[in-house]
């Protein structure tokens, strides 16, 4: 696997970088801004691309610019957005139409490595690694009526990990269930939120965030 | 006139002290017995025919000088003319003693005969001073009191008049009627000349531009017109003598009754000057008052000129340079406050014949101009604050944002580079399972620490605004409140950032306080862009009753939508829900 970065502290792109090393991905460049990444990508088209959101010049919005841009002209590259916060309109922004190959985490979340790795091999591979803090912000929005009362607490758990983009294996291992039993609850979750049943794990994270964010 | 102008006028501390009221009695005393006499004098004249109308003509020629006079003198203690009228009432009155049956009193008043025409002369060119100031002016009526005093008192020693007098010394018919001749002659020609001496004045001044103060100078030239064409007719036998001696004697009564509307115009004209503060009051702009002033004033021709001391000079509404020499018909009057120059009133001369209707109207301009300069002062100081404000807000919006970016790209970097650090440690085979727990509370405390750090990045400055525009800011906004938002963002593109700022800090506060206090089940935040307004509202259903005489986090609101220029309200009837509506300038 072979993974772009644009981050513009040294000691991030540093540390990042050997993160990745460390767990067996390759490094195809490490870029200090925008521009610089995306003149890389069109180069040469990696399997992901790490990219701060916060980018030199302004440190306005060319990160998620550039995170926009790549997903429109090169749908084969996978994005993980890093931003010292998360905003569930910023996701909703890059989710657009789409959660394929696409990633949006808390920084912070780098540390925990395992967890970080798994992210960028799912959005890699097509899936999608949403933050939790956007999930449980939309869980937690007030509505005139609560539309995860149908769920029980089980299923509540299976589908936040759902809309982070865990793929059903990992659900399982998560929860340290049998992937029989986390089919089981997807099922029942979608037929009691009235959700199409039987999309892709990418296309089940659009469609839950989606629902959740009305 | 300019000269004179200064010494009748000057400063308002040189205004004589009207007259005592005893005084005034006593001459108004002497005028009533005046007319009493004069009316005994025709009636129990042996000579005279038509007593009465002689009577009332003579009265209609001597009272009203003597109350005009009285009422000149009265209310401008500073002219002489009231005076010089009493004087002539008197003097003409005097005249009437040749209707006596005593010979000495018949002495008198032949002496006296041809004294009304030389006071009318004098009188005539007097006006409005009271005071001869040139030398044309002087020698006409020397030589009418000549011709009218001396040259009678010859006349009667030659034996000129019929009955003689106490003062004939000889009786020569023949150079007796040649004196008189000369007298008429010559008071017809010092009366011409007296009105070409007007005329004269009238054309270096250009015609008076008060109406009653023209009014009045026609109708003393007509005097004087009458008085010659009398005197012609008397020496020439016309035959219309009476009649004319007649319209003479109405329209010499009738010149101080011009005299008296004059008075009384500038009476109403003082009476306006309520009137004119009322409206100065209402539009104190600099233009504004100058026509208003020459309407009071009844000067078309008066202008405002302002008073620049930095430049030390006086300058028209365009800025042009003004020049105050008084002369040539012109006056100028300082308008000044507080011992300072504020104006200067550029006007007809004449307008010094009312002192006290200047001075009235000065004051209240100088009011005025004060008033417009201090409000102008104000506005500017208004401006100055306001502007002050925006820069201090200004100034600590800056801080704080560099705040955010040093604690983001220092401190929390580095934090997360650390957590990162000991995360791959964790996952080093290096550890026993005691170790890797104590690295994994420490990883914990660190996302704690940057949790916190977060929530205090977040309310230095919300980056995100600046980052990604106020919709993508809002909506976490909304994601995060306490109750159901109903978010509606109408506005294509980004607004300049301060606004943005400001709007979030808005909709943040009141979702914090819809939170707090309002015990609200939903809210509608609004952000609307239309006709160069932003405008912010934010609606909840909740209990109201909140305090609108604003908090210290509405205050500050409040405080960063003026310093915008924009304007922040709040209804909160109670039972009624809340609503807060900000509107700023945004084009």
């Amino acid at each position: 696997m072979r993974v772009m970065i644009a981050e513009d502290s040294v000691l991030l792109r540093e540390g990042l970088s050997r993160l990745l090393v460390e767990n067996g991905i390759e490094v195809a460049a490490i870029c200090i801004d925008a521009e610089d990444l995306l003149r890389r990508v069109r180069g040469f088209l990696p399997d992901v691309a790490i990219v701060d959101i916060r980018l030199p010049p302004t440190y306005n919005d060319e990160g998620l610019q550039a995170a926009l841009e790549i997903r429109a002209n090169h749908p084969s590259v996978g994005v993980l957005v890093l931003s010292q916060y998360v905003e569930v309109g910023l996701a909703m922004k890059l989710l657009a139409d789409s959660a394929e190959g696409a990633g949006y985490l808390l920084k912070d979340r780098i540390s925990d490595v395992k967890e970080f790795i798994s992210a960028v091999q799912r959005v890699a591979e097509g899936g999608s690694a949403i933050d939790p803090i956007i999930v449980s912000t939309l869980l937690s929005k007030r509505r005139s009526s609560d539309p995860m009362a149908p769920l029980t607490p089980r299923e509540r758990e299976v589908l936040e990990l759902m809309a982070e983009g865990q793929s059903n294996q990992g659900i399982a291992n998560k929860l340290v269930i049998s992937l029989r039993a986390v089919e089981k609850y997807v099922s029942s979750i979608f037929s009691k939120l009235d959700l199409p049943s039987g999309t892709t794990e990418s296309r089940r994270v659009l469609a839950v965030l989606l629902y959740l964010h009305v | 006139m300019a000269t004179k102008a200064a010494d009748a006028m000057g400063t308002e501390t040189l205004i004589r002290d009207p007259p005592g009221a005893a005084t005034l009695l006593l001459i108004a005393i002497a005028g009533a017995g005046a007319a009493g006499v004069l009316v005994l004098l025709a009636f129990d004249s042996d000579h005279l025919e038509d007593p009465a109308v002689r009577a009332i003509l003579g009265i209609w020629i001597t009272i009203p000088y003597i109350g005009a006079g009285l009422l000149a003198w009265w209310r401008r203690p500073d002219s002489r003319f009231g005076l010089l009228m009493i004087f002539a009432g008197f003097g003409i009155f005097l005249s009437v003693f040749s209707w006596a049956n005593s010979n000495a009193l018949y002495t008198v008043g032949q002496a006296f005969d041809f004294l009304p025409a030389a006071l009318l002369i004098h009188l005539t060119l007097a006006f409005p001073s009271g005071r001869l100031e040139r030398p044309p002016e002087q020698l006409v009526v020397v030589a009418a009191y000549i011709v009218g005093g001396g040259f009678v008192i010859a006349r009667m020693m030659l034996g000129g008049v019929d009955p003689p007098t106490m003062l004939q010394v000889l009786s020569s018919p023949d150079a007796a009627l040649i004196v008189e001749r000369v007298i008429l002659l010559g008071l017809s020609l010092i009366s011409l000349a007296g009105i070409v001496v007007l005329a004269v004045r009238r054309r270096e001044r250009g015609r008076p531009l008060r109406r009653w103060v023209a009014l009045l100078i026609d109708s003393f030239a007509l005097v004087l017109l009458m008085i010659a064409l009398l005197f012609l007719a008397g020496t020439f036998g016309w035959p219309a003598f009476e009649a004319i001696r007649r319209m003479t004697f109405l329209i010499i009564g009738a010149a101080p009754i011009a005299f008296l509307i004059g008075l009384l115009q500038a009476r109403l004209a003082r009476s306006a000057v309520g009137d004119l503060v009322v409206e100065l009051q209402q539009d104190p702009t600099p233009d504004h008052v100058g026509s208003a002033l020459a309407r009071a004033l009844r000067d078309p021709s008066l202008t405002l000129a302002f008073w620049l001391p930095e430049f030390g000079r006086y300058v028209d509404l365009d800025g042009n340079a003004v020049e105050t020499s008084d002369g040539d018909g012109r006056a100028s009057t300082p308008i000044d406050r507080d011992g300072a120059h504020v104006a200067v009133l550029l006007h007809d001369a004449d307008l010094h014949d009312e002192p006290e209707l200047l001075a009235a109207v000065t004051a209240a301009a100088g009011m005025a101009l004060d008033n417009a300069r201090l409000q102008a002062e104000l506005r500017a100081r208004v401006d100055e604050l306001r502007g002050s404000r925006a820069r201090i807000l200004e100034a600590g919006q800056q801080e704080r944002q560099r705040l955010e970016r040093n604690l983001h790209d220092g401190a929390q970097q580095r934090l997360i580079a650390l957590s990162l650090d000991l995360g791959l440690l964790e996952e080093g085979s290096d550890f026993d399972s005691e170790a890797r727990a104590r690295l994994g509370r420490a990883r914990g405390e660190i996302a704690a620490s940057l949790a916190e750090l977060r929530d205090v990045s977040r309310g230095l400055h919300p980056a995100v605004v600046s980052g990604h525009g106020l919709a993508v800011a809002l909506e976490s906004l909304a994601a995060r409140a306490p109750v159901p938002v109903h978010l509606v963002v109408t506005v294509d593109g980004r607004m300049p950032e301060a606004i943005e700022i400001a709007a979030y800090y808005v909709v943040a506060e009141s979702l914090a306080n819809v939170a707090k206090h309002a015990n609200a089940s939903s809210a509608t935040v609004e952000v609307r862009r239309t006709d160069g307004q932003a405008m912010i509202e934010v609606i909840d259903d909740g209990i109201g009753g909140a305090d609108t005489e604003m908090g210290s986090g509405l205050r500050g609101l409040a405080d960063r939508v003026e310093a915008l220029d924009g304007r922040l309200r709040m209804w909160s009837p109670l039972g009624g829900g809340t609503r807060l509506k900000a509107e700023i300038p945004c084009e």
